[in-house]
């Protein structure tokens, strides 16, 4: 998936970890491009961290080898791999004030006091903070602290920065605050970076790639576009973005076209990027704002009556109960004198066909 | 103090009538004997503070309580050099480790004074296991006397004081987040800079504490300076044995129990300033 142009700055190769009965990270490869900023999201417990944790040398693989930059380090140990590491709850030394904090890497590599000075300036310049330079951490509020060790970790500019759900403990507007610092940050210095999270909207945000991960295993991976519009999965199509699904088996004509014979009928779809048999099951993925409420019957629609419409500001969302029991979700603009949709009201759900997806079905379990 | 809120919802007369059995108890056992002793100091026929002049003035008493903040202070010096090195090791353990090495720690507390004097004896004293072997080796010319002087009082305390220190360095340890550890890691720092720099500093209170309670327990050390001390090792509760039970004087025996809390108290509010301030440096967990 990288570009092959640029060197990796992380290679991973067949890398795993078990934790006696538990794989926490089954057989991975994955390369990280020098200067790419990647996100590896997943739900708790895909391994995530171990992940990360593998690559900063706090834990050691089952099997595979770790490349970075260049220099193999699966043995190295953490405080020669020469990173930086943010986490979630910021580890900032509490007995130091902000400029003690920010300096430590700097004497760590002895640098001499008038430099060290200089430096922690321009960092702190740089995340604008350089009034709080004398306080203690704790005196700061949880982003400013963020901040602070964003500070220390760019003030020695490492090869490359990992960060393990670092705004996790914050509220959902310095949040977004913070994410466009980070990505302001990781434009500026042009620093490679491996960021861990679980919210979507923070991986879709911040990404040029977004590795998905799945019980220890990578799902997919992508730019946000390649993972929200082309999901291979259903697991990946349900974490990323909301969707409708609609199970059915598949139908190929004789002039190539695919077809899914579902409970609710019979619906076209585009070919699948990975092959289906005729008469396998599949699922067909349509996002919600790919459908619309319609009055009369389109090739690709369902009947079914308004359950509820919830307004979002911008869109609205229907929910849409079919005659199976199913449900689906349909997301249209929010339009000034918009005629409004009743509870209980028949109504149907239409999409165009080059709309959908064709998934293979989710593993059972 | 979010934890006193609900014992704020008590009215004040059931909270007096919770605390009354303690304050009873308390007074009996505490206050009225100590204020008998302080009575006692003051007043011998009549009213004076004689017997504090008398003790300010005595070369014995002086001697006896430089001794008393000397061993005190040693035996709490010489503990915390053997327990800070013990804690962090305990620290390092996986938990079920931990306590079986913890239950050793605390051994010495389950066995009698008694024995534990005469087992130091056994291993330390002159005809002792050390000095025999000393002897063995060095053909008869080698004896160190460990044993009836100061360092066989050290000896003896450290055995008491030990559990102490590193039951309370250990919680600092115990408490200290360990992802600070391995940020300093991934910043680069080697494993002494990350000792000096982090583990120690935020390792204070509870040296202090450890510290505190050392001194507190040592400066009224009583049997084993004298099982284990020699003459010149008198400590102050050794002296105020002395007046007790060798010449009878209550009053002088009195004081010297009156200036020995007082000192002490004093001692202890001074370390307990040293770690609040510690505290405040932001070393507190
Ligand atoms: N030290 C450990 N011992 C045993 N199992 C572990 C350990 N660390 C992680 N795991 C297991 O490995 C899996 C992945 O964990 P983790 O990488 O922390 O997931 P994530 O960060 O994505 O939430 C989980 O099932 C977790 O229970
Ligand atoms: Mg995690």
């Amino acid at each position: 998936m990288t570009a092959s142009s640029t060197p990796a700055m992380v290679e991973l190769q067949g890398v795993a970890k078990r934790y006696g009965e538990v794989n926490a990270l089954h057989r991975v490869d994955l390369s990280i491009a020098k200067g790419e900023f990647v996100t590896l999201l997943g739900p708790s417990g895909s391994g995530k961290t171990t992940l990360l944790n593998l690559i900063a040398g706090m834990i050691t693989p089952s099997s595979g080898r770790i490349v970075i930059d260049g220099r193999d380090a699966t043995t190295l140990p953490t405080n020669r791999r020469g990173l930086g590491m943010v986490f979630q709850n910021y580890a900032l030394m509490p007995h130091m004030t902000v400029f003690e904090n920010i300096a430590f890497p700097l004497e760590v590599r002895r640098l001499s006091k008038a430099e060290i000075k200089r430096k922690v300036g321009e960092a702190l310049e740089l995340i604008q903070l350089g009034h709080v330079a004398n306080r203690k951490p704790r005196e700061l509020s949880g982003g400013q602290q963020q901040r602070i060790s964003l500070a220390r970790c760019i003030v020695y500019n490492p090869a490359l920065i990992l960060m393990d759900e670092p705004l996790g403990a914050l509220d959902k507007k310095l949040r977004e605050q913070m994410q466009l610092e980070i990505k302001r940050l990781h434009a500026e210095l042009g620093i490679t970076m491996l960021y861990v999270t679980h919210d979507q909207d923070e991986a879709l945000t911040m990404s040029d790639r977004i590795v998905l991960m799945n019980g220890g295993r990578i799902e997919q991976q992508g730019t946000p576009d390649t993972l929200y519009f082309r999901p291979e999965t259903v697991f990946s199509a349900e974490f990323i973005g909301s969707s409708n699904l609609i199970p059915g088996t598949v139908e190929i004509g004789a002039d190539g076209a695919y077809a899914l014979n579902t409970a609710l009928g019979r619906f076209a779809a585009p070919a699948p990027e990975r092959a289906i048999k005729a008469g396998e099951r599949a699922v067909l993925l349509v996002r919600p704002e790919n459908m619309a409420l319609a009055d009369a019957a389109t090739p690709a629609s369902v009947a079914g009556h308004i359950e509820d419409s919830i307004l979002l500001g911008g869109v609205v969302r229907h929910f849409v109960r079919c005659a199976d029991g199913s449900s689906l979700i349909i997301q249209e603009l929010n339009q000034p004198g918009r005629s409004g949709a009743h509870r209980g009201e028949a109504v149907r759900a239409a999409w165009q066909p080059q709309h959908g997806r064709l998934l293979p079905p989710a593993p059972a379990g | 103090m979010a934890q006193s809120s609900s014992a704020s919802d008590l009215s004040p007369w059931t909270a007096l009538l919770l605390l009354a059995p303690l304050t009873a108890v308390m007074l009996l056992i505490l206050i009225y004997p100590l204020g008998l002793t302080v009575w006692t100091s003051l007043y011998n026929g009549r009213f004076s503070f004689d017997a504090y002049v008398e003790l300010a003035s005595s070369t014995l008493f002086l001697r006896v309580l430089r001794n008393t903040f000397e061993i005190a202070i040693g035996g709490t010096l010489v503990s915390l050099l053997f327990g800070y090195p013990v804690a962090l090791h305990l620290a390092a353990q996986p938990p079920r480790k931990r306590t079986a090495y913890l239950i050793m720690v605390m051994l010495p507390f389950w066995t009698s004074i008694l024995v534990k004097s005469f087992a130091l004896v056994a291993v330390f004293g002159n005809q002792g296991l050390i000095n025999q072997f000393l002897g063995f080796v060095s053909g008869g010319t080698l004896n160190v006397p460990m044993m009836f002087n100061r360092v066989g009082v050290i000896l003896g305390m450290i055995n008491f004081l030990l559990p102490f220190m590193i039951l309370s360095i250990l919680g600092s340890l115990l408490a200290l987040d360990r992802r600070l550890i391995l940020a300093a890691e991934t910043m680069g720092a080697g494993p002494l800079r990350i000792f000096w720099k982090i583990t120690l500093p935020l390792s204070l209170p509870g040296v202090l504490a450890g510290v505190l309670i050392n001194v507190t327990l040592s400066i009224g050390m009583y049997i084993t300076p004298a099982l284990l001390g020699g003459r010149q090792d008198m400590m102050v509760a050794n002296l105020v044995d002395f007046y007790t039970r060798q010449t009878l004087d209550w009053t002088a025996a009195s004081a010297t129990a009156v200036a020995l809390l007082i000192l002490s108290g004093l001692l202890v509010a001074l370390l307990g300033k040293v770690r609040g301030s510690a505290g405040l440096a932001g070393a507190g967990a």
